[in-house]
């Protein structure tokens, strides 16, 4: 126990000590004081409730013209096998490195038995969709023309030119020399298309496709874009299509399945039919919200104007900040 | 720690005087004190220890633990390791700084320097070095720095003069005096050297006001008790020096021995968020559980499908084994239901709310240019939850300044104020105070607004004169001029400076006197009275009286008392006055004045002598002295006849009665503790309104035995829960039928009831039996007040009730006597501005007046509590909202842990912004905003999860990939949170503004950099999210996602509100705002007491007068014979040593002054 006669020096942290006592004096400011100039947010009654009948209004619109847009894309969904596919799994979401040297993510297939970085290494891009599908157009009956189709801009752009990059060498199978290819793959990565030396790599664009991780179990991702020309410029014309698919995915072996699908877009992509539905049922369920709010309000507007007179509570309880 | 396992072995202590060696051998604690906590060697582990029994931080520690293992982990283990070391290593620092301060004053106090006998001189030694058995000097005005006996002093008869204000609170003076064999010593060195007494006393303890034990010296034994030790933290006053003998140093004098110990205190809050952490904990467990079980299931039937087009054969982990490593990761990830940034946040919002206590101008006290200061940053929140608030009574209710404010003559009474109507009006300052300057004596600080009193006194009413000089006469009081020709009173009690004074300015001024006579001048004469006898103030009495042969030889008896005894003591002539004058009385006791009835008797000079005779047979009388005596006191003592009353007011703080009243109408219950008399305290608790007349009943508790304590307890409980229950019942039933009762009890008992209880009692009262009595009654009493409390008792009833109430307590005092009481609540506030620092330097919160506890509960501690409140409610929820997400993934991703918080913890910081928000916050309160948090989830989970589930992207691209779902789902968060945030602010200032647009434009800025090319090109490891967020955001549909997921999550929450606001609380509120305007209007009557006084009469007698001072002015001990006797009747030793009287004069022009002399310059 410190004895009274101690001048101990107090702790003046928040005071400018000077002779002059006033400045001990706090700053009259309005933040110091809490005295902001506020608004206080009021819900009053009506503006709740018309805000709410906009709300209703909107979302009952949105949802009208969301579904009406998914109603006018057209789908043809080819069950092929099986596609349903956990890609989302542990084991698969470590991201892959363009950099062959970082396998810290990649276990169990960083190195293969023989102790030869794996590149690229990982469990997704081993597990890469490496079918090959050609859509024929049988313009007569015996004459199949072979719908041409754009490998390109089915990717990012940021990833094709930013995330993903080739080892700076002018050889590209010199550059992964030292390396093997992921198990489950026919072919090394340089060499993954034939036809264009420049899709070779990393910046292989279904690679770059199949390495954008989904969010969900059951997927669907873009395989190529129809190229408009010739017979095509309006799009895929009526008549018989067949599909040759060369099987190099294989799916029974985890009871997944696969399907092609040929579609169009809308505005808002290729939205489902949940989020019109959605945005219908938030709009009536807004609504209905907002009619039994108004009853309730109404039926007990005039219990609250006959207690009107009692005071606020006490002045000094109300919030400035 | 030691000391304290040597003081239990302790039963007695030896101490020899000058006798280093031989005290060596017990091993007694030297003179030096620790009141800091750690050392440089100890501060990190104990520091360190006592962090990590904070739930939260021990949480922490183990889910570091948890993510050093890189099977478990999924999230690097910097993220938790550095904000868990920012937060100990800033608690560390603030502990550290506040020990630092605490080493400083240790540090100071044991290097302060007394002078010690050694080696036959006197040698300057710092207070640590001074040891038990060393015989030390202290000089005028020093502190006494150890546990003393005295030995001998510069006064007549080994007297000194000691202030004990910072033990007990008491500023009267207070003499001690050596035995008369030491006392010869005197300041002879080589005596004084050679002094071997051996001292057996008691072992050290808290005892204030006992002290027992043996001298043994020169082959005899000389008992020693209270009356001959000097503590420390006592101050010499009015002594040039005295000697002492050290009994206890350091750690075992009773002044550290009252002090409690520091404890770390921790807002209710806090403890609420260590029960809710584990809860939480306990809630991440079962998520966990059902997480890992749910990977043991799929790893069984699906993943061993996997496994072998995965490679898994040889890394072959069983399903089980997969489970438990789940388990832990998901622990990990989940955690960020209470993230560490919660503590931080909360640490920043207290600090915040403690530089707003700082700032408040309107706790500024420009008296004393003192500004009201958040000294612990911490407990801010705790301040809007107080139920129990201790108050010390002098200097923190009272200025502990009288003043002479009314008084009945004869009748009449003066000092009332009227206007021209003639009614009662307050003073204000356009009332003219009586002006005494035609006299030259008058005392310039003394006002009195009633000039009929003036009038009277002019007119030469009799009654009057003979009023004032009884006032003139009947004291303790001692005078003295000062260097400036100036009339000093030194007066032993306040109350009698008052009086003294007030006669003074009306023309008898008290001059000077002898052990024989009494010189007044009464307006303008010199008279002097020859003091025949003097008839002593003791607590039994509760009067004192002296007989004055005045020049005209008449005797007279004048006395002065409490009313209910000087009433009794009245000649029957007097029955009409006396109704009169009680009136007057009961009508100053309403205004909580302390008064004082005044009577005289002519007594004839045959009488006299012969009352006197046998009052000196009685002195020289062996066996039954004092009871004699006394016979003889009441015998001479009556056939009084009535002058009138007066009425001294014991000077309230500023505002302390609308304090009160506001804080007892937030529902806080004030216990005042104090060290002072019952009679002085229950004074002041009238004077504030804290006792009324209204009350049904007042508890006075003053047994002395524990079985006189039970018995009065039981009785004011009966009382309390009426007559029937009791007698009913045995008191075996009773007890049990009251355990079940006691809620209902609670509820019953109507009207107010106050307890007082003193010092002795509690004691006994405070025994585990009693205790749990104690506590019930006292808490159903709307006041109480414990007076004659020592430091350390004080604490026990703060700790009392603090740990059998759960009830968050306060202390405010300003002295060092409060100091233990301030440790051990909840919150302790010192009163700055002071002379004393101990109770600032203490205490969590200070400031210079009573009046701003108001604000600072009411105000700065409601807010904080709203804001804290408001701030976890929101936290939680978004927390909630915010991890629950990862849940749900759980179940559509082969419940593995996931790498999204990763990306998400980045987004994170901004989504929550302290300061603004303002609710309650308890255990329901936390599971509304807990299932409010997991709507929210919901929401936020499954519209995303509905919406990409087998989508594309405007240009056909993929949009349903991991991460432009996460940066949907994290927008749509962030998105509601904010519109969720928007809707909590009740008033939205331009720093609300700029924090809630600022976090979401901060999300984006973020969002974008962390997406950004460049942040990729430097760090492509780090952040992998390249072009994510410009990709997802062009998309008209996730927009579209955001917008649905705002509208679902938000509306059913106004919807809500909006019902809320109209159907049911509103009722409650109405209810609940009546109740309170009741309740506002009852005490602004009541404030007025004088108007509305009741037919229960009471007295306002209190009086601080200590008896024996009586004894010391006729036996002339405290007096130096200036001029000789002027009567040889009685023989009286005088002694020609300093006189206390010019210590006394030389002092008040020391710049030092100390309480006790500001007071008798004011008076």
């Amino acid at each position: 126990m410190p004895q009274k006669y101690i001048s101990v020096t107090r702790r003046t942290k928040m005071k400018r000590t000077s002779e002059d006592g006033q400045s001990k004096l706090p700053d009259n400011t309005a933040l110091k004081q809490q005295q902001l100039p506020a608004y206080r947010l009021q819900l009053s009654a009506t503006g709740v409730l018309s805000c709410f009948f906009a709300t209703g209004v909107f979302c009952l619109g949105m949802g009208i013209i969301l579904i009406l847009s998914a109603k006018s894309i057209k789908e043809i969904e080819v069950l092929l096998s099986l596609l349903t596919f956990r890609e989302f799994t542990k084991a698969f979401l470590f991201t892959v490195s363009s950099c062959i040297q970082d396998v810290g993510n990649c276990a169990p297939f960083s190195k293969s038995h023989d102790g030869t970085p794996i590149a690229p290494c990982g469990a997704i891009a081993n597990s890469i969709f490496n079918d090959t599908i050609i859509l024929s157009y049988k313009l007569n009956s015996s004459i199949p023309i072979k719908v041409p189709m754009l490998r390109s801009g089915i990717t990012w752009w940021t990833d094709k030119y930013v995330k993903f990059q080739n080892p700076s060498s002018i050889n590209l199978s010199s550059a992964f020399a030292g390396t093997t290819k992921p198990p489950c793959w026919a072919k090394p990565v340089y060499e993954l298309d034939g036809e264009d030396p420049g899709n070779n790599g990393f910046l292989n664009d279904d690679f770059i496709v199949w390495m954008r991780t989904a969010a969900f179990p059951t997927f669907k991702k873009l395989y190529r874009r129809l190229n408009r020309i010739q017979y095509f410029i309006e799009g895929l014309p009526a008549g018989n299509y067949s599909f040759n698919i060369t099987y190099n995915f294989p799916v029974t072996r985890f009871k997944g399945e696969k399907s092609v699908v040929l579609s169009t877009l809308t505005w808002s992509g290729g939205s489902s039919l949940f989020l019109g539905l959605v945005y219908t049922v938030t709009g009536a369920v807004t609504w209905l919200a907002s009619f039994s709010m108004m009853a309730v309000h109404l039926t007990l507007k005039d219990r609250k104007v006959s207690n009107a007179e009692i005071p606020e509570s006490l002045p000094f309880l109300t919030f400035h900040l | 720690m030691f000391c304290s396992e040597k003081k239990s072995l302790e039963v007695e202590r030896i101490v020899k005087a000058n006798d280093r060696e031989y005290n060596e051998k017990f091993q007694y604690a030297d003179n030096r004190i620790h009141t800091s906590k750690y050392s440089i060697l100890t501060f990190l582990p104990i520091n360190l220890f006592e962090q990590f029994q904070k739930v939260a931080n021990a949480y922490f520690l183990f889910l570091l633990l948890l993510q050093l293992i890189p099977e478990i982990s999924s999230l690097t283990w910097f993220t938790t390791i550095v904000p868990l070391v920012l937060v100990i290593t800033m608690t560390a620092v603030k502990d550290a700084t506040d020990d630092y301060f605490r080493h400083k004053s240790d540090n100071q106090v044991n290097n302060r320097l007394s002078e010690v006998l050694l080696d036959s001189k006197l040698q300057n030694e710092k207070w640590m070095n001074v040891k038990v058995g060393d015989i030390i000097k202290l000089e005028n005005n020093q502190f006494v720095a150890a546990d003393l006996l005295l030995l001998s002093s510069s006064e007549p008869h080994g007297l000194c003069y000691i202030e004990t204000a910072e033990l007990d609170g008491e500023t009267n003076l207070k003499v001690r005096h050596a035995l008369s064999v030491t006392s010869e010593l005197g300041a002879d060195f080589s005596r004084l050297a050679k002094f071997d007494g051996i001292v057996v006393c008691e072992a050290p303890n808290n005892k204030l006001d006992k002290f027992t034990g043996v001298l043994s010296w020169k082959d005899s034994k000389h008992s020693l008790n209270n009356e001959n030790i000097i503590l420390r933290g006592c101050i010499l006053r009015n002594t040039s020096w005295c000697f002492g003998m050290v009994i206890f140093a350091g750690p075992d004098t009773k002044l550290m021995q009252n002090s409690g110990k520091t404890k770390f205190k921790r807002t209710s809050i806090d403890r609420l968020m260590n029960t809710l952490v584990l809860w939480i904990f306990g809630f991440l467990v079962c998520l966990g559980i059902i997480l890992a079980i749910g990977n043991s299931i799929w790893e069984n039937q699906v993943g061993d499908q996997f496994r072998t087009f995965l490679f898994w054969n040889e890394g072959k982990k069983n399903s089980l084994f997969s489970g438990f490593l789940t388990f832990w990761s998901y622990i990990i990830i989940l955690n960020t239901v209470v993230p560490i940034s919660l503590y931080v946040s909360m640490e920043v919002i207290r600090l915040g709310h403690s530089y707003f206590i700082n700032w408040d101008r309107k706790m500024y006290y420009s008296g004393k240019s003192t500004p009201a200061e958040a000294r612990t940053t911490t407990l801010n929140e705790e301040l809007g939850q107080i139920e129990y608030v201790f108050s010390d009574k002098t200097g923190t209710l009272t200025q502990n300044i009288m003043t002479f404010k009314k008084c009945s003559i004869n009748g009449k009474i003066y000092g009332e104020v009227r206007d021209d109507m003639g009614q009662k009006t307050d003073i204000t300052k356009k009332n003219e105070p009586v002006d005494f300057s035609v006299n030259p004596q008058a005392d310039r600080t003394f006002q009195f607004f009633d000039h009929r009193l003036m009038e009277s006194v002019k007119l030469g009413d009799s009654k009057v004169y003979e009023f004032l000089r009884l006032l003139a006469l009947c004291h303790t009081v001692m005078s003295e001029e000062n260097s400036a020709g100036q009339l000093i009173y030194q007066v032993q009690s306040p109350d009698e400076g008052a009086l003294v004074t007030a006669a003074r300015n009306f023309g008898f001024i008290f001059k000077s006197r002898t052990p024989e006579t009494i010189t007044v001048e009464e307006l303008g004469t010199l008279v002097t009275y020859q003091l025949l006898a003097f008839l002593d103030f003791n607590n039994i009495r509760k009067r004192m009286s002296v007989i004055v042969r005045n020049p005209e030889g008449q005797i007279k008896l004048y006395s002065k008392g409490a009313d209910t005894i000087l009433f009794e003591k009245l000649h029957p002539s007097n029955e009409d006055l006396l109704t009169l004058t009680t009136d007057h009385l009961s009508e100053f006791a309403g205004e909580g004045l302390r008064t004082l009835a005044i009577a005289y008797r002519d007594l004839d000079d045959k009488y006299f002598k012969e009352w006197h005779q046998m009052l000196e047979d009685a002195n020289a009388l062996m066996d039954e002295r004092d009871e004699r005596i006394a016979g003889l006191y009441e015998e001479i003592e009556r056939d009084l006849m009535l002058l009138g009353a007066t009425a001294v007011e014991d000077k309230l703080q500023e505002g302390v009665i609308e304090t009160i009243t506001s804080l007892s109408l937030a529902n806080i219950k004030i216990w005042v503790l104090t060290g002072d008399k019952q009679e002085t305290a229950i004074n002041i608790g009238y004077a504030c309104n804290m006792l009324t007349d209204d009350m049904n009943d007042v508890f006075i508790i003053a047994g002395n035995t524990a079985v006189e304590v039970r018995e009065e307890l039981r009785k004011a409980k009966e009382n309390l829960f009426g007559q029937n229950r009791s007698s009913s019942n045995g008191h075996v039933v009773f007890e049990k039928q009251q355990l079940e009762l006691d809620s209902v009890v609670e509820e019953t008992i109507t009207g107010d009831y106050a307890l007082v209880i003193n010092g002795h009692s509690l004691a006994h009262a405070l025994e585990s039996d009693v205790k749990n009595d104690l506590l019930e009654l006292a808490c159903m009493c709307k006041t109480v007040v414990c007076c004659r409390v020592t430091p350390l008792q004080k604490a026990q009833v703060v700790e009392l009730v603090k740990n059998c109430r759960n009830a968050v307590t306060l202390a405010i005092g300003d002295g060092a006597n409060d100091v233990s009481m301030i440790k051990s609540a909840h919150i302790g506030v010192g009163i700055s501005g002071q002379e004393g620092l101990q109770a600032v330097l203490a205490s969590d919160y200070s400031f210079a007046q009573f009046r701003y506890l108001q604000r600072l509960l009411l105000v700065h501690g409601r807010w904080s509590y709203f804001r804290m409140c408001k701030f976890l409610c929101y936290f939680f929820y978004k927390n909630f909202a915010f991890t629950l997400v990862h849940f749900w993934f759980g179940f559509f991703c082969g419940f593995s842990a996931q790498d999204v918080s990763d990306q998400s913890s980045m987004d994170y910081p901004q989504l929550y912004e302290p300061g603004q928000l303002n609710l309650l916050f308890n255990k329901r309160k936390f599971f509304i905003c807990m299932a409010h948090g997991i709507y929210t989830s919901l929401a936020l989970f499954f519209i995303p999860y509905g919406a990409f589930h087998n989508v594309a992207g405007e240009d056909g691209q993929h949009i349903a990939d991991y991460q432009s779902f996460a940066v949907t789902m994290a927008t749509s968060l962030v998105i509601v949170v904010s519109v969720q945030i928007a809707l909590d602010t009740s008033y939205w200032t331009v720093i609300n503004h700029v924090f809630i647009w600022g976090s979401v434009a901060t999300y984006f800025s973020i969002l974008f950099t962390m997406h950004s090319n460049g942040i990729f090109g430097m760090f492509p490891n780090q952040f992998p999210f390249v072009g994510n967020a410009r990709h997802s955001l062009t998309q008209k549909c996730i927009w579209l996602v955001i917008l649905l997921t705002t509208v679902a999550s938000v509306v059913p929450v106004v919807v809500l509100r909006f019902l809320k606001m109209d159907l049911c609380p509103t009722l409650s509120d109405r209810i609940r705002q009546r109740q309170k305007a009741q309740k506002k209007a009852r005490p602004l009557r009541s404030r007025r007491p004088q108007t509305r006084r009741s037919s229960s009469r009471r007295s306002g007698y209190a009086f601080a007068h200590q008896e024996g001072y009586g004894e010391l002015i006729t036996s002339g001990k405290n007096m130096r014979a200036k001029n000789p006797p002027l009567t040889s009747g009685l023989e009286k030793t005088l002694y020609n040593s300093t006189s206390w009287i010019e210590n006394f004069c030389k002092k008040t022009t020391d710049t030092v002054s100390s309480f006790s002399q500001d007071k008798t310059v004011k008076l």
